[in-house]
């Protein structure tokens, strides 16, 4: 299991480094196209949940409208594609700023509402551009955008394969969360955190609320946007409804709360296990035409946010510290303040 | 010992030469089951027509597995399976997209991948027909389009796809087609026109060869309404159209829209001179269900109806049959399904085999009369794009709660009934 | 555009108006006694839809008169709801409570489909079918009562708030939840009773709509956003604010829609919030 690599202790590092090497040897491994598959999907899911929690993790700003990152990504790769022969490695880039720079707009609306109203606002903000696309002849309208196959290879970002989409796939995972890393251990993450949890000290103490919450903001727009653009080039095939929907913008949010919010691998491994169950049951289910899949995915989901509030990793965490409190012999409370104590202290650092 | 080495040496060779001969269990095995995938929407909301085509499949493949009795016409009523496979049985492997391209594609690939299947049918919704027949074009298997009308998924210039079914570049021009020759014959001139669709795309596609074709056939569209999917209420919608005050409605809607609509015309009193629908919502079961009298004379294109029985009475025996089963009548889309298996098990029987090339080379070669189908068309011949050319439309006229076939004329078992009454005028009850 | 479709598209407004405005009562109700968003709200609706159309098909009994009983069966359901699901989820984290609403949304959805299939069902011929011309304006009678049942039904839940010390008890608990604790009133019980009368408005909104609105699983996903939007605007926690919310997002809509084009009807009512929720982010009722 992935946690915190902040964290003292010899195991985990290496358990870490194992599974990472793991990851990037599966397609040697693995030639089934169906099982690479769904770990290209489990990657590209992870990734998105890891943006959206810089800022819905990290900055603690809930945003339920991130789909329209995403879309405005694969939207401008592609007609840059379509209309000018752009590569998608730097439309992929044009998207990806463009997202930062349009959330601007947004967070300079948006940030002054509170909870509910700001997810409720990025809801409304997110469908408007749906409505948008869906008009919108230039591009597409409600018909959508196709990427031609003939040309094939890095270049073009076209494969006939699944393994170089599953390396594009874990590089851009790994990039978002190199990029959250970084992000955690800088000042950057030190006020963001300090906004989260005391928003009314941090202001006092001089910190610029506003403009860390768009920093995260446009970082998190970013990457959303890059995800956006991977999925163009690899379903080839992109239009309002798959790429503009609430549903995603609620799948993104909830990859991390499933694996813990505002933690580096949350979301990962919370793509890991709702990619999974989602595919595994209509695979098995889907086939009757009863919605049984829908049924256990949706059970699943109300379950784990039931009785799992802190994410998969938080439960992890808990466990971990009781058992370690047990091995002790007289289970000391006082250990487990201390610890988090410490791990601020190693974090502001 | 030597004298028993030698016999086995024999034998052994004996055994290499009828292997190599293919009488050997090894050589060519012996093909039990045609694994075939079906992707359709069995969840979500294009759920309720995903069932229905279930349905038809399950006969079809019901009906080349055990036959069916007393059925002359019908290829393969005599049941037992493939004959030219030895009397191997249709398997199906079902799958459901939930109406996304996404998980269309997927699912495609588990079929292809994992299931083996030899072929695949599917998938209803053209933008998931789109991502999962190209799945199949990158695998190279054969993926046969029955219901899609979506006219660029055979402009896409692929091998491996096929369709049945006419598309919408063919039902519009039909409209067109049928507007002149219902003019000529009661000798009047239709007016304005207005089109009225789901924002969606195959409602966008379809307003926009309506929209191109209209006035290349000298007729003059004054207002396109597009709505968006899922609407709570088509009020603006309907005084947006009473406003252009057209006299001929060409309506793209799915089932949901469709009622909403037709309940909201007579609410505020819309009675335009004919509505012209592209079926979907007004063909589906519960459109004349719900509205009962209130969907009269509302005309449709339709792909097929049980009327045309008077001229081909295989329609109505297979009909009974699916009647029988599932206690209701084929739809156009069913009745589409139903023979693209058909023509799948046709293609897959001449060829003989359940390798991929070969069933696509069968296809090609695909060349079925019409009386052994029970759709209106001359028979099924595919293009060069993969297209059936022989595919027709016809337009049917809703009169007595009954779909009744109005154009071709030369098909038709009733006289258009043009113009609409209005609300006020019609009979209550 | 003549004055005669103007006044009439703007009486259709109102009158989905506060089909939207029943539906937003329940919701900004359990969000303003326990700060929780129901994303699974629009499937009371659907349930409503789906309770009507049961005892018409079964028992040819129609909605108007099992309207009391839907509205009953919700109620208890939503409480059922809150005793065994909620409840365990009142004091985690807004995200948690997002998703296990949202995950109930989906369940809700999924066992409907598998219980009554997904095709669309309809009451047709009921007591309220047909139009009727009130003031020169063509209305169809079916969407005229159901206005009408949203007006009496909002009135009562008024009432009930206003004038009875169930209500008052509710406010309370709406109002600061440790204080009302404090004065001897068991949150819990309130927590269920919001609960149970959200479920409720939204199942007799249901009630209403099915007369004249095609009945199927997914049909919540219909008016949930707008929903949403009507709590918002009219604050949530408002009832008041809900219900001239509601008449307020219909009108626009429909007007909208009809002056600029149906395909961006929603986007305006949206554009709109969105400068409403700029301006004014408390709402138009809510409270600062």
């Amino acid at each position: 299991m992935m946690t915190n690599p902040l964290k003292k202790g010899r195991a985990l590092p290496a358990v870490g480094g194992l599974v990472a090497l793991a990851a990037v040897l599966l397609p040697v491994v693995t030639h089934s196209p169906s099982h690479l598959n769904l770990a290209i999907l489990v990657l590209m899911t992870a990734q998105l949940g890891v943006a959206w929690n810089l800022l819905g993790g990290y900055a603690g700003q809930v945003s339920l409208g991130h789909v329209a990152f995403y879309g405005i990504g694969s939207y401008t790769s592609t007609l840059l594609l379509l209309n000018f022969g752009l590569n998608p490695w730097l439309g992929m880039l044009a998207g990806g700023l463009l997202a930062a720079l349009l959330s601007l707009g947004f967070g300079w609306s948006c940030f002054r509402l509170k909870g509910h109203y700001f997810a409720m606002a990025t809801i409304a903000v997110a469908e408007i551009v749906q409505i948008v696309f869906t008009n919108w002849e230039y591009a597409g309208a409600a018909v959508g955008l196709t990427i031609p196959m003939d040309q094939r290879g890095w270049g073009a970002m076209v494969f006939a394969d699944k393994a170089p989409y599953y390396w594009l796939a874990l590089g851009l995972l790994a990039l978002t969360l190199g990029a959250t890393w970084a992000v955690e251990r800088s000042h950057i993450g030190y006020y963001l955190r300090a906004i989260k949890d005391e928003p009314d000290a941090a202001r006092s103490v001089g910190v610029n609320i506003s403009r860390y919450k768009q920093i995260a903001l446009s970082l998190s727009a970013f990457f959303t946007a890059m995800g956006g653009s991977l999925y163009a080039q690899k379903e080839l095939y992109i239009d309002p409804g798959s790429v503009l929907t609430t549903a995603l913008s609620i799948k993104m949010a909830l990859v991390s709360i499933l694996g813990g919010v505002g933690t580096l691998f949350g979301p990962v491994v919370g793509s890991v296990v709702l990619t999974t169950i989602e595919e595994v049951t209509r695979a098995t289910f889907g086939g009757t035409g009863r919605g049984t899949d829908t049924i256990v995915y949706a059970a699943l989901i109300v379950g784990i946010a039931v009785f799992y509030p802190s994410g998969l990793i938080g439960w992890f965490r808990e466990w971990r510290q009781r058992r370690q409190a047990q091995q002790a012999g007289t289970g000391k409370p006082a250990k487990n303040v201390d610890e988090k104590v410490d791990e601020k202290a190693e974090v502001a650092a | 010992m030597q004298h028993q080495d030698k016999r086995r040496s024999v034998l052994q060779a004996l055994g290499a030469t009828l292997f190599g001969l293919g009488f050997g269990p090894a050589a060519r095995a012996q093909v039990a089951e045609v694994k075939i995938g079906v992707i359709y929407p069995l969840t979500g909301p294009a759920a309720s027509s995903g069932a229905e085509m279930k349905n038809a499949l399950e006969l079809a493949a019901d009906i080349v597995n055990n036959g069916a009795k007393g059925i002359k016409d019908l290829p393969f009523a005599a049941g037992g399976g493939l004959p030219r496979l030895k009397g191997a049985k249709i398997k199906l492997v079902f799958a459901d997209h939930q109406g996304n391209p996404q998980t269309g594609a997927t699912e495609a690939e588990r079929l292809i991948t994992q299931e083996k299947v030899a072929a695949i049918l599917g998938a209803y919704n053209s933008n998931v027909t789109a991502t999962a027949s190209q799945v199949a074009e990158r695998y190279g298997v054969p993926f046969l389009n029955a219901e899609s009308s979506s006219a660029s998924l055979t402009a896409r210039g692929f091998k491996w796809f096929f369709r049945t079914t006419p598309h919408d570049d063919l039902f519009v021009h039909n409209f067109f087609d049928f507007l002149k020759e219902l003019e000529a014959k009661k000798k009047f001139k239709v007016g304005a026109i207005a089109t009225f669709n789901e924002n969606t795309l195959w409602g966008n596609e379809t307003t926009k060869l309506q929209a191109k074709l209209a006035p290349e056939r000298g007729y003059n569209i004054v207002k396109q309404v597009t709505y968006p999917a899922k609407s709570t209420q088509l009020t603006s919608e309907v005084q947006t159209l009473k406003a252009a005050n057209p006299s001929l409605v060409m309506q793209s809607s799915y089932l949901g829209d469709a009622l909403l609509s037709m309940k909201t015309y007579k609410e505020l009193g819309f009675s335009p001179d004919m509505i012209l629908a592209n079926n979907a919502g007004f063909t589906d079961t519960e459109f004349i269900k719900t509205l009962g009298k209130d969907a009269e004379y509302v005309i449709t294109r339709e792909v097929w109806a049980l009327d045309l029985a008077t001229r081909n009475p295989l329609i109505k025996s297979v009909n009974d049959l699916f009647q029988a089963r599932y206690k209701i009548n084929f739809t156009g889309n069913s009745s589409r399904t139903f023979t693209g298996l058909m023509v799948l098990a046709d293609a897959i029987n001449r060829a003989a085999s359940v390798e991929p090339e070969a069933i696509r080379k069968a296809l090609t070669e695909t060349d079925l009369k019409a009386e052994g189908l029970i759709m209106p068309w001359q028979g099924v011949k595919f293009d060069a794009t993969g297209q059936n050319i022989l595919g027709r439309g016809i337009l049917v006229q809703i009169v007595d709660g009954k779909y009744n076939t109005v154009y071709p004329f030369n098909l038709a078992t009733r006289d258009v009934t043009w113009p609409m009454p209005k609300w006020d005028q019609r009979k209550a009850g | 555009m003549t004055a005669d479709i103007l006044l009439q598209t703007l009486a259709s407004g109102v009158l989905i108006g506060l089909i939207y405005a029943l539906v937003a009562i329940g919701l900004t109700m359990i969000f303003g006694v326990m700060d929780i968003v129901n994303f699974a709200h629009g499937e009371f609706l659907m349930l409503g839809m789906y309770a009507s159309f049961w005892l018409f098909a079964l028992f040819a009994l129609d909605p108007m008169l099992t309207l009391p009983l839907t509205v009953l069966m919700l109620f208890a359901f939503g409480v059922l709801l809150y005793k065994f699901i909620i409840r365990r989820i009142i004091d985690a984290p807004m995200l948690s409570q997002i998703f296990t609403t949202f995950g109930l949304m989906i369940l809700l959805r999924g066992v409907a489909q598998f219980l009554w299939k997904p095709d669309f069902r309809s009451i047709e011929n009921s007591w309220v079918s047909g139009s009727v011309k009130v003031l020169g304006i063509q209305l169809g009678q079916p969407q005229l009562v159901a206005g009408l049942g949203a007006v009496a039904v909002t009135m009562l839940v008024h009432a009930f708030l206003t004038r009875t010390k169930l209500g008052a008890a509710l406010e309370a608990t709406a109002a600061d939840k440790e204080a009302a604790k404090l004065m001897g009133i068991d949150s819990h019980r309130m927590f269920a009773l919001a609960w149970g009368i959200g479920a409720a408005c939204a199942g007799a909104a249901g009630v209403l709509l099915a007369t004249f609105f095609p009945i199927f699983p997914e049909v919540g996903a219909n008016f949930i956003l707008l929903a949403f939007v009507v709590v918002n605007l009219g604050g949530f926690g408002s009832v008041t604010g809900a219900f001239w919310a509601g008449i307020l997002v219909g009108v626009i809509e429909v007007m909208g829609g009809l002056l600029l084009g149906p395909q961006y009807k929603l986007a305006i009512v949206l554009v709109l919030f969105l400068a409403v929720l700029m301006f004014r982010p408390q709402g138009l009722m809510g409270k600062a």
